[in-house]
């Protein structure tokens, strides 16, 4: 596609129609009038004098000149009638609801002329309303270059009558040969999708549909349903919890991290009845990250771990024998749980049906039915049934299918027998966003629009009914699903048409929904389950002995399942707790690695490099996994991610990381043989130093000491400095008269870190807001990000200050020590972006004042007048400056991953956020545009700027609420408040550089 | 006149008449070339175009294509800036504070002394140009209007400051060299034959008669030059050390570095002398003119500022501990025992241990063992600034950034190029140049010639 | 000059040693005889003295100079950092320049000892008359080598004045 690239003026143009091509062809045509001219004989006769010859001469010199230092023409359309609801420059945002086959969430889309350009988190009251970093990200899978362009049929370009013809012949065959008509998608909780898929039921006896999910609930969902008679899974209500105990569930960055993240954080802001977070895991999660207690344990001990606690709390479960240390912890654990009796609940990850109906057990002998968790207010989101999946692969390789329609989602890459089976449907049509795995083995494609392009309609929660409106006409000649049915079962209408039915039917005002995204809506069938039955369900679990080989969970990172994962932003952002980017590794403990001679070595300049492992679960074999040494991995256990290995994705994706779905570890957990294979691997990690070196850089506190100590005088003492006149802190003790930060605005922002879970959603949102380059792996891999916002993850050290004095360690062995990790780390995340310090060393040392400070506290940086002798960066003490080494809009190393060469990824790019040129330095602004536009807002409305009437991209992306952006000088803005919050500090205050950002101490529930 | 008492050494050796220091210094330019410069010059040309690549590949592709990342934003580019302008030391200081103090030694050698000041000085200037990300720009560091409206410097970077001090330095030292030369450039104008040398010569003599008061100025000149340019020298290098002292990274914020820094570019500066004189003297047969003596008493410089460098290592270290900051306490401590324990302890062994032979009489005026010596220290302070540099960047104040560096085979080709260039200077000045300031050396025959001091104590006369 | 087309004869006697030629000086000026000029391969000291030179003010020029350098770099720091574009840079107080002032020293002194160095060399050149190109200004090419000249316009009894003193050679032209 990077040769003929076509830019559509018009829809006309993009449809090609004869008409549109003839307009093209005449347009501004007109013909040099060169015989007319030749025709006049004098002309030809004229003499040429010298002073004409110096004329010509003159003119011409200078118009080569002019010609010479003339811009580029920039094509751009005029509108023909501009649209009265937009104004140029002025933002409009538009409610819809955000999906990718994985995800749902409740969305609001800022369009600019007409562009959508960034994901914001929904109205609030919405069920899973915010943005995770796969929502966030998605606006670029809407311009992405690697999308199907139009239908395709046995390999050629075609059209969708054809396509949809041919359907309909195969369908209708099927139907007259008593061979099966099969519609393969995810998980449907569309009610107009599943009101179309009923109308084609009726037409066709022979349909199927099958659901699955790439990353399986079936086992889970086969109990609940057992339960409740809903095949959902029940809602989990943290608002009244008191203790959360949570095997291998990473339910933060889960399904409905959104929605639980912003409850998580809620309940544990610091002080009594702050909920406790207990997690019990193999890998180290980004849930377990942020637990209270985190206890190792392997998958396989999970059902003996559950079974105990079930006999502890009085149900009756079968018993096994396990290791001491998790006796002794599971002890305490049923104790919490006896003591939180009704405000506890219990989540389990994977999906194995006897750790389910333990859960539920356990959950239900806990009193979590009806209260934590909510099984009469179920979640749609996950229906998928394996049973189903088996029972297609069957049937297909039984060449029992006449007509197979894989509609968004892609069996071939996340069910990999698919790969076999799916060439023996007579016909087969894959509805896709692109020509992927499934996609090239169909005799159809056929395109399927962007959520961002399409009406669609979703009941993700039992009691709320949803619009997703679409904010851009389809970029291709795509066709809504619900239409490509319809046009099956004889419906004629728009996908628009048919959503609107479903809300008129619901009894809803069809605007006023559109407007919210959604409504409340009267839950159908929301049986509770009884949580009688639910405890019965112990005895029948089977609960197993632990296994002593090595153990696999799968897990997944920012790039999830993989729908997403041609979109660089998702690949750019560092995994939250290894810090690895581009990449899926077997997370491994460092005690299993020395075993089996897996090694991670640092080189001379700084980059990762790694041994490989060749996998095997049961027959299947995955080979050249790179092998990642990672602290707080339960020994016996390894890790992988989901969502890499894509062969047929799009440039960015391709031949990178390997396939987790491959080894088929359907519950999520499987044991597996681990060899050493040949090479070195080269990782690409942000994080070299891991291990806070006894600096008190996260100012971390225990609930206990909190509460005793309310004022923080012990656990937050400000740093002072001897001065003749006694003790100063660093703003005390000034050598300057400072400059006047009272008058105007003074822009300050707070990051509370017991609040932050590390998701790294901010981090993307701030690379869209502000056009930061994607570099890719090898830039990465020589530690020169451009992330503007970053994440530090910083673990425990077994070796402390205080215990190199008791052992009397000398500083060179302590400190070498200190750099080592713990083997069970305590995790902290701590969000670090530009400072904005008042004494700022950075403007200091620019030689030619580009950067300086604003009088409302902002640290400035002028693109232009830079010359990039990068001193500023080497004098920040939090290293947040960013370098643009190369070109990165030009160059032709970054082509494949920066959105910004990519004719269509270029549409994202903010229109009010300078692109950086090469050379210069670049940073956070405190995203100036915005403060910028709400100034000039409220300037207009003639009112004071509000408190939260508008905040920065990360604050805005944060789901729960970490960040918190404002006017100090505001005496009621939430930042001053927070200021004065006793946890309150600066990092590395003792620098005196007086930063405008400063951090709430974290406070542990331990 | 006065006269010298026979106890000091001569320092012309050999029975010399005016004539004979005349034809001495003049042979190299008048002769032809031999073919051993020819190598050597080709095989310095050849480094300097490599450099000359090198540096068209940064410009065209970006400062990405060096070793540096997010976290160490300098390496060799500011390690090899101070370096040469350590080196650009010695020259200035040599004929200006040796004349204010009277040294005649010097004048055997401040000549050469100053072009390796020029030559070395216009090295160190390539760097901070060329390691701008916008090179094409860094005219902006001048205080001029621009584009942008009165858009000005900021006269609070020490960057800047070292823009005002390296630019007056040079051109202060060309100035000071040039003075010099002129009376030396009219002998060899009058001497010439050749019309097309005689006419060079004749423009760079300025058309220099060696008039009476003509010489009364030139002194007055030369000593308020001395006096002017004493001070400036070592501001320069304080002024150097100002970019890392003014900083707040541990390692670099240290209010020690101006003396210590002047200390040790005297150290480079004489060690780069002695490199190129011992090469000079043999080459253009001068040992009657740079003997023994000026090399001992270089050698003892040496010895003294190697010490006062080793003085100054050793105050860091303590007052690291003695501060009792965490942050400078690590620093100094990842110095001698991270990553980097390397690059600490040659730099150790090559500026602190090294020098301490020159206590011993016999090893300080044994050429061989001083030519070694002499690169040895070069190698050492090439390693201090590396270590200043890079060990205080690579791991600061939050060990989530804390990164390491290796160089790219374009940072090793820019500075192998400047070597180049460097010899490429010096090899042309020493062909066309007079290599000794004869006119000021012809002042002293009679006190400190050889056979002339040898008459005065057979007559023992005295006027 | 001597080498202009005046028609005043004058007189150069050739020395070959500089202790000769002081000696020569004084004994030519004690005769009576206005010695013009001196060529000398080398700055012989006690010369000027010897002629009756009077002491060059070159040194207070380059005072001045150096003066000027630092007016100059005080109004230039002044005009741009306080008075025309006044910018909150890492917190320096620039309220007015005497505040700023310690982050300039630097400049201030850089850029006087610039002014001194430079005016003076210049001043030098042209009170020599000195340039590059200029003609030699020595009339015989051995007073750059080993050869010391008197040059004076000619009168009775001054050659024998001359050879007593110990001229190697005369020359009338």
């Amino acid at each position: 596609m990077a040769s003929n690239k076509v830019y559509w003026k018009s829809f006309d143009q993009l449809a090609n129609t004869e008409v549109s091509q003839r307009l093209a062809e005449n347009e501004f045509a007109q013909d040099i009038p060169a015989d007319v001219f030749l025709a006049d004989e004098r002309s030809l006769e004229a003499q040429t004098s010298r002073r004409d010859f110096l004329k010509f001469l003159g003119f011409s010199t200078a118009a080569a000149t002019l010609a010479a230092c003339e811009q580029p023409i920039i094509e751009s359309v005029p509108y023909v009638v501009q649209p009265d609801s937009l104004t140029p420059g002025v933002p409009s945002f538009y409610a819809t609801a955000y999906t990718d086959g994985q995800d749902y969430a409740s969305v609001l889309v800022k369009t600019r002329e007409g562009r959508p350009i960034k994901v914001e988190p929904g109205d609030a009251g919405r069920f899973n309303r915010g943005t995770n970093a796969r929502a966030q990200a998605s606006v670029l899978s809407l311009y992405d270059s690697a999308r199907l362009r139009g239908p395709i049929l046995n390999g050629k370009d075609s059209d969708w009558a054809s396509v949809e013809a041919s359907l309909k012949k195969a369908a209708d065959a099927a139907l007259a040969q008593g061979s099966q008509f099969v519609l393969v998608t995810s998980s449907v909780f569309s009610p107009s999708l599943q009101a179309a898929i009923e109308r084609l039921r009726q037409g066709y006896a022979n349909f199927q549909h099958v659901e699955f999910d790439a990353v399986s609930q079936s086992n889970t969902l086969d109990v609940w349903e057992a339960l409740t008679g809903v095949r959902a899974l029940p809602s989990i209500d943290l608002n009244t919890a008191q203790l959360v105990v949570s095997f291998g569930s990473d339910f933060l960055s889960g399904s409905t991290a959104q929605q639980l993240s912003s409850d998580y954080a809620a309940r544990r802001k610091p002080g009594t009845g702050m909920l406790r977070h207990v997690e019990l895991e193999s890998n180290l999660s980004l849930t377990g990250s942020n637990a209270d207690k985190r206890v190792k344990i392997k998958p396989s001990e999970v059902s003996g771990a559950l079974a105990f606690l079930v006999n502890e709390l009085g149900g009756s479960a079968a018993k096994i024998a396990l290791r001491d240390d998790l006796t002794k912890a599971l002890k305490s654990v049923a104790g919490e749980l006896k003591s939180a009796n009704g405000k506890a609940v219990v989540l389990v990850g994977g999906d194995d049906t006897n750790v389910s109906k333990l859960a539920a057990a356990l959950n239900a002998l806990v009193g979590a039915f009806g209260t934590t968790l909510r099984a009469d207010k179920p979640v749609y989101l996950r229906r998928g049934s394996e049973a189903r999946v088996a029972n297609l692969i069957a049937d297909l390789n039984a060449k029992r299918v006449g007509a197979l329609v894989v509609a968004g989602t892609n069996p071939v890459y996340f069910r990999p027998d698919f790969e076999k089976a799916i060439k023996s449907a007579k016909f087969s049509l894959s509805v896709t966003d692109r020509m992927d795995e499934t996609a090239v083995l169909c005799s159809a494609a056929a395109p399927l629009p962007h959520y961002l392009e399409a009406w669609a309609d979703f009941r993700p929660v039992a009691g709320e009914y949803t619009v997703a409106q679409p904010t851009i006409k389809n970029l291709f000649n795509s066709k809504s699903l619900l239409e490509v049915l319809g046009g099956l079962s004889g419906d004629p209408r728009s996908a628009k048409d048919q959503v609107a039915a479903v809300a008129g039917s619901l009894g809803l005002n069809w605007n006023q929904t559109v407007h919210d995204g959604g409504a409340a809506v009267t839950s159908g069938s929301a049986a509770g389950a009884p949580a009688g039955a639910a405890a019965a369900l112990a005895a029948s679990a089977k609960v197993s002995k632990p296994v002593n080989g090595m153990e696999l969970a799968l897990y997944e990172n920012a790039v999830g399942a993989g729908y997403q994962a041609n979109n660089p932003w998702l690949h750019e952002l560092p995994d939250p707790v290894t810090r690895l980017t581009w990449d899926n590794y077997l997370t491994i403990a460092a005690a299993d690695a020395l075993a089996m001679g897996f090694e991670n070595e640092t080189n001379s300049d700084g980059s990762l490099d790694g041994s490989y492992a060749t996998l095997k679960v049961g027959k299947r074999v995955l080979e050249n996994v790179p092998v990642f040494i990672q602290p707080g991995q339960t020994a016996g256990t390894v890790g992988l991610a989901y969502g890499y290995g894509r062969t047929s994705a799009g440039k960015v994706a391709d031949e990178l990381g390997v396939n987790a779905y491959a080894l088929g570890a359907a519950t999520g957990y499987a044991t597996v043989e681990i060899s050493k294979a040949e090479g070195t691997h080269e990782f690409a990690t942000v994080q070299l130093g891991h291990t806070m070196m006894g600096r008190r850089i996260v100012n971390e506190v225990s609930l206990a000491d909190f509460i005793a100590d309310p004022k923080g005088t012990n656990w937050n003492e400000k740093p002072t400095f001897h001065t003749i006149d006694g003790h100063k802190t660093s703003e005390e003790a000034n050598l300057w008269a400072n400059h006047d930060h009272e008058t105007m605005h003074m822009w300050n922002m707070s990051i509370d870190l017991n609040s932050c879970t590390g998701c790294g959603a901010c981090v993307v949102a701030c690379h869209i807001e502000n056009n930061v380059p994607v570099v890719g792996k090898q830039e990465i891999r020589n530690l020169r990000d451009m992330h503007w916002l970053r994440i530090d993850r910083y673990y425990s050290s077994d070796m402390s200050k205080e215990r190199a004095e008791e052992e009397r360690i000398g500083g060179i062995e302590m400190y070498a020590k200190m750099e080592e990790p713990s083997e069970s780390p305590s995790v902290v995340f701590q969000p670090v972006m530009c400072q904005h310090c008042n004494h700022a060393p950075c403007e200091t040392v620019c030689p030619v004042g580009a950067t300086v400070h604003s009088r409302e506290g902002l640290n400035h940086m002028a693109y232009n007048r830079c010359i990039g002798t990068r001193y500023c960066a080497n004098n920040c003490p939090y290293k947040v400056r960013r370098f643009n080494w190369f070109n990165y809009m030009a160059n032709e190393q970054f082509a494949d991953v920066n959105p910004s060469q990519d004719d269509y990824g270029r549409m994202v790019l903010n229109p009010d956020v300078t692109v950086r040129s090469r050379g210069v330095m670049e940073k956070c602004t405190m995203c100036i545009q915005r403060v910028q536009y709400a100034k000039l807002e409220a300037k207009k409305a003639g009112q004071p700027l509000a408190d939260g009437g508008f905040t920065v991209a990360c604050a805005e992306a944060c789901d729960t609420g970490a960040i918190t952006f404002g006017d100090v000088n505001n005496a009621k803005s939430a930042v001053r408040a927070a200021k004065a919050d006793a946890r309150a500090y600066h990092l590395l205050e003792e620098v005196g550089t007086q930063p405008s950002v400063f951090y709430l101490t974290k406070v542990r529930n331990a | 006149m006065h006269y010298e008492s026979p106890v000091r050494q001569p320092l012309i050796l050999g029975d010399k008449s005016y004539n004979q220091i005349t034809e001495d210094v003049v042979r190299p330019i008048e002769n032809a070339a031999p073919r051993s410069w020819w190598m050597v010059f080709s095989i310095a040309l050849v480094m300097f175009l490599w450099g000359v690549g090198c540096l068209a590949y940064t410009v065209g592709t970006g400062i990405g294509v060096w070793g540096l990342n997010k976290t160490v934003g300098w390496a060799w580019d500011i390690t090899n800036f101070v370096w040469w302008v350590g080196i650009g030391h010695a020259g200035t200081l040599i004929s200006a504070v040796l004349l204010l103090f009277r040294q005649r030694w010097r004048m055997a050698i401040n000549r050469s002394a100053e072009a390796m000041t020029i030559f070395s000085v216009i090295q160190a200037g390539l760097f901070p140009v060329f390691h701008m990300g916008r090179v094409w720009m860094a005219y902006w560091v001048l205080p001029i209007p621009n584009q942008f409206g009165s858009l000005w410097v900021n006269f609070n970077s020490p960057l800047l400051w070292d823009v005002f001090a390296i630019s007056t330095y040079l051109s202060v030292s060309v100035v000071f060299w040039y003075v010099g030369l002129i009376p030396d450039f009219a002998m060899v104008r009058d001497r010439a034959v050749n019309p097309v040398q005689k006419h060079i010569y004749k423009v760079l003599s300025f058309g220099w008669g060696g008039k009476a008061k003509a010489w009364q100025r030139f002194e007055e000149v030369s000593l308020v030059l001395a006096g002017l340019a004493t001070p400036l020298v070592l501001s320069v290098h304080t002024i150097v050390s100002m970019d890392f002292a003014t900083s707040v990274i541990p390692g670099w914020h240290t209010t020690i570095f101006p003396p210590y820094f002047v200390a040790g570019a005297i150290f480079s500066g004489f060690a780069m002398v002695q490199t190129l004189l011992l090469i000079v003297r043999k080459v253009f047969k001068m040992e009657d003119y740079i003997t023994v003596q000026h090399i001992e008493m270089m050698n003892i410089i040496i010895m003294v500022t190697g010490s006062i460098v080793g003085v100054a290592y050793i105050t860091e270290l303590f007052i690291a501990w003695y501060s009792g900051v965490e942050y400078e306490q690590y620093a100094f401590l990842n110095r001698a025992t991270g990553p980097y324990w390397w690059a600490y302890w040659s730099m150790m062994t090559c500026n602190v241990f090294s020098p301490q032979f020159m206590w011993f009489k016999k090893l300080r005026t044994n050429l061989v063992f001083t030519f070694v010596i002499s690169i040895v220290v070069n190698i050492g302070m090439w390693f201090e600034r590396f270590v200043i540099i890079v060990t205080s960047l690579h791991r600061d104040y939050l060990p989530s950034s804390w990164s390491m560096f290796s160089p790219s085979f374009v940072d090793v080709g820019i500075f192998v190029g400047t070597i180049g260039f460097f010899f490429v200077l010096f090899l042309l000045y020493a062909r066309t140049f007079p290599v000794i300031a004869q006119a000021e050396l012809k002042t002293i025959l009679k006190t400190s010639g050889e056979a002339q001091k040898k008459h005065h104590s057979d007559h023992g006369a005295h006027h | 000059m001597a080498h202009t087309t005046e028609p005043t004869p004058v007189v150069r006697a050739l020395y070959h040693d500089d202790d000769v030629l002081i000696s020569a000086v004084k004994e030519i000026r004690a005769a009576g005889y206005k010695i013009s000029e001196v060529y000398t391969p080398f700055p012989v000291h006690g010369l000027d003295k010897a002629m009756g030179l009077k002491e060059t003010r070159i040194a207070m020029a380059a005072f001045m100079y150096g003066l000027l350098g630092l007016t100059v770099a005080v109004t230039l720091t002044w005009y741009m950092m306080i008075s025309d574009w006044p910018q909150n840079i890492g917190g320096k107080p620039n309220i007015n320049w005497g505040m700023n002032m310690p982050a300039f020293v630097p400049i201030l002194f850089e850029l006087t000892v610039f002014f001194a160095a430079h005016l003076m060399v210049w001043t030098y050149l042209v009170i020599n008359g000195l340039y590059p190109g200029a003609d030699a200004q020595n009339p015989d090419p051995r007073t750059t080598d080993d050869y010391f000249m008197v040059e004076l316009p000619a009168a009775d009894g001054l050659v024998d004045v001359l050879k007593k003193s110990g001229a190697v050679e005369i020359a009338e032209a």
